[in-house]
């Protein structure tokens, strides 16, 4: 066998994958399919989202809190060509970075299409359409996702666009429709939105970003009517239409019936994305999908006992971090090693602005489950950091076991919520109480007081600042 | 109902076990098929699992030995365990106030112990200050300079100590003395019991016993249950660190030494102290096996030299090939193996063994390696080693040995070889005679290698020598036998080749 491991794609969970498998001693190579590593976090996700966002909240910034800091520059101009150059060199940096990360762990990196021959045999089809073959002890299958297109109405990627062409736009759309409002459709719709466009938000069910707590989506919902976006929620898209240098989108609300015509020069369909495994040639080693998914075991084993599957490929969120989690997971496995995955602690976050951020149980799942709980939360309105700032929107809410006052969940939207979760991770991690973290002392002035406080609300109902 | 829980018997020969440990406390709730307690033999150890779920009353301590069949502890069942569910009404007050007082106060005295003993030392309080003690009792371990003895309450009542720990009493000194009541508090037991789902400490929470990320890895790839370590941190966590100091079995005995000092008769200078140790069942087991074989069979030892350059020689030539085709090293231990079951083929009476008016040979070779444990000696056996190649009994070795040092070495590992091998020369032995490891009849002892002046050919040169040590039993081994029998294993070392033409 040439390799000791092969990796199947180069998101997030593959490249680190091969990594870590590297580091274990493992001869290791990774297929990719595109010329830039990094998968769709890197190149058409995660990453080039978040230069957008910054640049348009920049933008906002100067546009409408300036004057308030004492700031007084001319009005300001979105150049959204600029913006889409930075982002690109943005990108760049990153998958370069991927790509010297590869040579220095001595990963071998195979560009083209990988396909199994049989378990131990994967053909890589390169663009001109040259094959080679390589053989294999064992195979990580980190093929991730792609956008889930409306049956009725495939992305043309001119007017009815999926996330990749929304982070390659020429224009700043006059109004842009977001079909979806979940964590991708809010993240770009309110991109959009601060630059400029007219933006509509179009959610089949009733509330925003709907996986997350229910709070969260109320409170992005408040956020979202105060960037001036139009909310349809609870109404269902029936025909999406391209017209030429238009495109029209005819909705119907899911009680009442009352339909909603809509005209905008960009559709974004976000109604979610589909595990990819297209060429993969599964069909050759026996593997057979469940609802487009890869089935694995608890050890992310395939039905093959040499054959893996990490990432959006298999069951669980599709979030890069998890990705990343379950590919390190695997590589130590296959180094005799007994790591770990601890899937309720999988945080999640939306990087709307302000950003969205959880772990944990949300409030529904306690509920429905029968668990007896407590909640304790607190607002940004309430905290000096946040007011210093001008970031006052959002509130902190902790969910905590009544009896034990273990921490059940942590669920914040407000700035900084993307990097304070990571403390709350932490904290549940090791069981902490909701006592516990009221009584770990907080730096003053932080963001992360409100976790405090809340916790100090969810332990005895008794904040500080409230 | 009450389930009594009996020493399980474990293996034929065995009739007694020492309770090496408890898991559990008195009065904890157990699952069924949970494990409460690690018990000893002589040979192996044992996990004791719970038969059904309830409260564990404790009836042999820690340390005890007990034979087959013998109750250990009784588990009470969910009714029983609900029973003292409610703290309120558990009467955890003073026994005194339960139990009568008569008014009356037995004083004891240090007794007379031995003519030539004229003070004592008290080493230990088993029962604590107000405690109440029943009538023959043992409430304390005292120490002379002879011997320690216990001392059993000489009344029913509470126990007011006078003379603490470490105190020099003259015999007829008063030790304690014990208020006499009628009776005996009822509830003392139920005190302990804690309900099942109250937590038995202040500082135990719903998290104790949970490991940290990092430990869950670590207890993983040790195999050991969270449920089986005791967490450090915070309300009861599991910490890296109690995850990295967890023990698979209890290879060292948990148990700390009973250390008694004894106060220095001459007064030269210098420490004189001294420590006293139970001996483990294990330990006893060997002692008394050992002057066994010195005493019923008739032991002697014959010793030969061999050249060990051959066999270094081809080691250190395939030594890493061998490694990387088998993943095991090459030791000296496959040769030696292989040399004896060649010689053991041509003198079967080495192989043999005596059974009541019988000769038992064997046409297979069961050879069995002394191991040193932290434990003792252990000596488990590789089977049919004649039929096994070079790697096989490398591997085999090392499988044993690790097992061995870890104390989870099952008693089939441990039964029925046909002979042994111990080398002595990794500690540094020059020469020794083993002891026969019976009911076998013969041991090979190995020994350092040391460059020695030797004359080959009429030349003096410098060769890596061990010597060879084979201790038999004359009974059904002759000098004929024995002797040729250990002239062959060293042909057969000089000259490896004929290890594989077997001439």
């Amino acid at each position: 066998m040439q390799y000791n491991v092969t990796v199947i794609g180069s998101g997030p969970g593959g490249y680190v994958a091969a990594i870590r498998c590297a580091q274990l001693g493992f001869k290791t190579a990774i297929i990719e399919k595109y010329d830039t590593l990094g998968g769709t976090c890197l190149n058409v996700g995660c990453i080039p989202s978040k230069a957008l966002l910054d640049s348009s909240e920049h933008f906002h910034n100067a546009a409408h809190t300036f004057k308030e800091h004492g700031i007084e520059i001319s009005e300001p101009k979105a150049n959204i060509t600029q913006m889409i150059k930075r982002k690109a060199g943005v990108v760049k940096a990153n998958v370069d970075g991927i790509a010297f990360l590869m040579k220095k762990n001595k990963i071998d990196v195979l560009t083209g299409v990988g396909s199994f021959v049989d378990k131990n045999t994967i053909k890589i089809t390169a663009k001109d359409g040259k094959e080679t073959q390589i053989t294999t002890e064992k195979v990580i299958i980190a093929t991730g996702s792609k956008p889930t297109p409306l049956p009725f109405a495939p992305f043309d990627k001119k007017r009815i666009i999926s996330s990749t062409e929304a982070l390659e736009l020429k224009e700043i759309p006059k109004h842009l429709i977001v079909i979806g409002g979940g964590i991708i459709g809010m993240e770009l719709g309110s991109v959009y939105a601060r630059i400029g466009s007219k933006v509509t938000v179009v959610e089949f069910l009733d509330n925003l970003i709907p996986t997350m707590d229910g709070t969260m989506g109320k409170e992005l919902t408040k956020v979202a009517k105060k960037l001036g976006m139009d909310l349809y929620l609870g109404h269902k898209v029936t025909a999406v239409e391209n017209k030429g240098n238009e495109v029209a989108v005819k909705a119907e609300a899911k009680n009442g019936g009352a339909v909603v015509m809509l005209n905008g020069d960009y559709c974004l369909v976000s109604i979610g994305r589909r595990p990819y495994t297209d060429g993969l040639g599964l069909e050759k080693v026996g593997i057979e999908l469940d609802k487009g998914k890869i089935p694995v075991d608890d050890h992310l084993k395939t039905n093959l006992d040499n054959i893996y599957a990490i990432g959006d490929v298999v069951r669980g969120v599709m979030l890069a971090h998890k990705a990343e989690e379950e590919g390190v997971m695997v590589a130590e496995q296959l180094a005799g090693q007994k790591p770990h995955m601890n899937y309720l602690l999988i945080p999640g976050v939306v990087y709307t602005w302000p950003e969205v951020a959880s772990v944990g149980y949300t409030e529904e799942q306690l509920k429905e489950s029968g668990r007896a709980y407590k909640t304790g939360s607190f607002p940004y309105k309430a905290l000096g950091r946040a007011r210093a700032s001008m970031d006052l929107d959002g509130l902190v809410k902790v969910l905590a076991d009544k009896t034990t006052d273990e921490i059940l969940g942590i669920h914040i939207i407000g700035a900084r919520a993307a990097d304070m979760i990571a403390a709350g991770v932490t904290a549940m991690e090791f069981r902490a109480s909701a006592e516990d973290i009221a009584r770990t002392s907080h730096a003053h002035p932080t963001y992360m007081e409100a976790v405090k406080e809340a916790c100090l609300a969810a332990t005895a109902n008794r904040p500080i600042h409230m | 109902m009450a389930q009594q829980v009996k020493v399980p018997t474990v293996g034929e020969s065995i009739t007694e076990v020492t309770i090496a440990n408890w898991l559990k406390n008195d009065g904890d709730m157990v699952k069924m098929d949970e494990i409460i307690a690690e018990l000893e033999s002589d040979k192996a150890t044992f996990e004791l699992t719970a038969p059904q779920a309830g409260v564990l009353k404790i009836a042999k301590a820690k340390g005890e030995t007990v034979p087959i069949g013998a109750v250990i502890c009784e588990i009470a069942d969910g009714a029983g365990a609900a029973a003292p569910a409610k703290p309120a009404e558990v009467k955890t007050a003073a026994p005194t106030q339960s139990a009568k007082p008569t008014g009356g106060i037995k004083e004891m005295k240090v007794p007379a112990v031995g003519e030539s003993i004229t003070e004592v030392t008290i080493s230990t309080w088993l029962k604590k200050e107000g405690d109440f003690v029943k009538l023959d009792d043992i409430i304390a371990e005292v120490e002379s300079d002879k011997a320690t003895f216990e001392l059993p309450a000489e009344a029913n009542g509470i126990l007011r100590i006078v003379a603490q720990e470490k105190t020099t009493l003259p015999i007829g000194g008063l030790i304690c003395k014990i208020e006499i009541t009628e009776g005996a508090p009822a509830t003392t037991t139920n005190a302990s019991v804690p309900t099942a789902t109250a937590v038995s400490s202040g500082d135990k929470t719903y998290a104790a016993g949970h490991p940290s990320p990092a430990a869950t890895k670590i207890l993983d790839e040790k195999g050991i249950p969270s449920s089986q370590v005791s967490g450090s941190g915070v309300g009861g966590r599991i910490t890296k660190e109690d995850a990295e100091k967890a023990k698979v079995a209890p290879t060292t005995k948990a148990e700390a030494p009973k250390v008694t000092a004894t106060a220095p008769v001459i007064t030269s200078g210098g420490a004189r102290n001294k420590r006293s140790e139970k001996m483990t069942s294990l330990r006893k087991t060997i002692a008394k096996r050992l002057v066994a074989v010195k005493n019923e069979t008739a032991m002697l030892t014959t010793f030969n030299e061999v050249d060990m350059k051959p066999v270094m020689d081809l080691r250190s030539k395939y030594k890493d090939k061998f490694k990387e085709k088998y993943g095991v090293g090459l030791g000296f231990m496959s040769f030696f193996t292989k040399a004896v079951c060649v010689a053991l083929k041509e003198f079967p009476a080495v192989n043999a063994q005596i059974n009541g008016d019988e000769v038992i040979y064997h046409d297979y070779c069961d050879v069995a390696i002394a191991v040193s444990t932290p434990r003792g000696l252990v000596v488990p056996v590789i089977r049919n080693a004649e039929s096994l190649s070079f790697d096989q009994i490398e591997g085999e070795v090392v499988r044993l040995a690790t097992k061995g040092r870890d104390g989870k070495l099952s008693i089939e590992e441990m039964q029925g070889g046909t002979f042994s091998i111990t080398n002595g020369g990794v500690f540094g032995s020059m020469l020794s005679t083993p002891i026969i490891n019976p009911p076998q009849s013969a041991i090979l002892g190995m020994h350092n290698i040391v460059e020695r002046a030797v004359v080959k050919d009429g030349q003096v040169v410098v060769r890596p020598i061990m010597y060879l040590a084979l201790s038999y039993d004359h009974r059904i081994v002759d000098g004929r036998e024995s002797v040729s029998f250990l002239v062959r294993v060293k042909e057969l070392l000089e000259e490896p080749g004929r290890l594989i033409l077997g001439v």
